[in-house]
Order: C-alpha cells, then sequence, then structure tokens
C-alpha cells in the first residue's frame, strides 16, 4: 500500500464503524501498522489510530488478538 | 487555504455528534425498540435532533467486556451494537453523557463529534462490488448449461480427490 488508501477510495471521514477498512490497517496481534508501511498520509493516519481506538474501545476490533 | 476552509466546516459541524453504545446482551430481543426509542426521545428531550442512526445489533465482541450491576461483576461476550448520529447545544451533551451513564441497559458507550454526511463507507464499497459481481452473474445464467457441466467435472475432481 504505497498510495494513501484513504485519498484513493474517495474516503474524507474516517469512521470507527467501518470495522472492515480499519482491519486492513491492523496486524494480526491487532496492533495498528506504522504509516511507514501503510503509506497513508500523516493526517490520515492520526484519523485512523483514533478511529481503531474508538472501535477498541466498543468492542468492535481487538486490543489484543489471540 | 484548503486547511482554513476546513477548519469552518469543522465549525459548522461543531454541533454533530454520535454516540455509539452497547447495550446489555440480557435484554431480551423485544426489549431492544423500547430502549432504542428511549435513547431517541432523551436526544428530542435534550432539544437534540435525531439525524441517522441505526437500531441495535447483536454481535460477537472482540474481547470480554465486564460491568459491575449492583455489586456483582458480569462478563460478557455479545451485546447490541447501535448507534445514533445528532445535533445538539454542547452543553447539553455533557447532560446526555450523565443520564447514560446512570442508565443500566447501557454496557459501554462513547460520544463523539463527527460531520453530517454518512460517513459509513464500508456499505458504499460492498454495493460497487456486488454490483461488480452481478454483472457476470447476470450474463451466466443466459448460458445455463456450461455452469451444469462445470458442476460435474467439479463432482468428478472430487470424487478422484476422495479417492486419493
Amino acid at each position: 500500500m504505497k498510495q494513501d488508501y484513504f485519498s484513493t477510495n474517495n474516503i474524507k471521514y474516517i469512521d470507527y464503524k467501518d470495522i472492515e477498512i480499519l482491519k486492513k490497517f491492523l496486524n494480526p496481534n491487532g496492533k495498528i501498522i506504522s504509516h511507514k508501511r501503510t503509506g497513508v498520509t500523516s493526517r490520515n493516519q492520526r484519523k485512523l489510530a483514533t478511529a481503531i481506538k474508538n472501535a477498541r474501545f466498543l468492542g468492535l476490533l481487538p486490543f489484543v488478538a489471540k | 487555504m484548503s486547511d482554513k476552509d476546513l477548519d469552518l466546516e469543522d465549525n459548522a459541524d461543531s454541533r454533530i455528534y454520535e454516540v455509539g453504545y452497547l447495550l446489555v446482551p440480557t435484554i431480551e430481543e423485544g426489549g431492544i425498540p423500547a430502549v432504542y426509542g428511549n435513547l431517541k426521545e432523551l436526544v428530542l428531550s435534550l432539544s437534540g435532533q435525531v439525524i441517522s442512526d441505526e437500531i441495535p445489533r447483536m454481535r460477537e465482541l472482540a474481547y470480554t467486556l465486564g460491568k459491575d450491576v449492583q455489586n456483582v461483576r458480569n462478563k460478557f461476550d455479545t451485546a447490541y451494537f447501535g448507534w445514533t448520529k445528532f445535533e445538539m447545544e454542547p452543553e447539553k451533551v455533557l447532560e446526555l453523557k450523565k443520564k447514560l451513564d446512570l442508565d443500566s441497559n447501557f454496557l459501554r458507550f462513547l460520544i463523539i463529534k463527527t460531520i453530517k454526511e454518512n460517513t459509513v463507507a464500508a456499505r458504499r464499497f460492498i454495493r460497487r462490488d456486488t454490483i461488480h459481481r452481478k454483472t457476470p452473474g447476470v450474463g451466466g445464467t443466459d448460458i445455463g448449461v456450461p455452469v451444469e457441466i462445470n458442476k460435474e467435472e467439479i463432482d468428478k475432481e472430487i470424487e478422484a480427490m476422495v479417492a486419493i
């Protein structure tokens, strides 16, 4: 993923409910993949991190995957 | 310039909030519309306007959540997840939070600032995908005979696999 996933797919608001999209940015342990590997812009990576954390709080995504 | 414009947009949307919540799974299916209706009424009573929402649905949680009810720790692996997007005065949102804190039906909830437009992008993609998948499928139904032949071939292959 060298290009920004969100700008290529025209996603302006990264929603915590879009679990299928957010899952793309988690590694098998459930950790957030660094922006170096995702290729997402800094601005979107920050929003992405917040969205993932919100989803984790509501039990939609794991903090740690077994 | 573009950043400034975005800031202005943010100000215009500054009173749009969304509450995502998990309801305790001990509520029966029939009781869900009542809880969902109560939340809507609560938003309206605090002079808010509901923009969009989703009826709570049972789903598996990614990890076990705990909640103390009458000094007893309950653990839940499933919950009803729903959300409501609404417009409200910032001061009133604090009141809403206090009221939701006291509600025993809510396992957990999260109030965030959001924008008025539909933000769930996954559905749009799913639709696009299904459209793409359907179009070749529609063409495929006209040519029904080759599909049957394929099935037979597959059956033979499976039999061969089983024999091995």
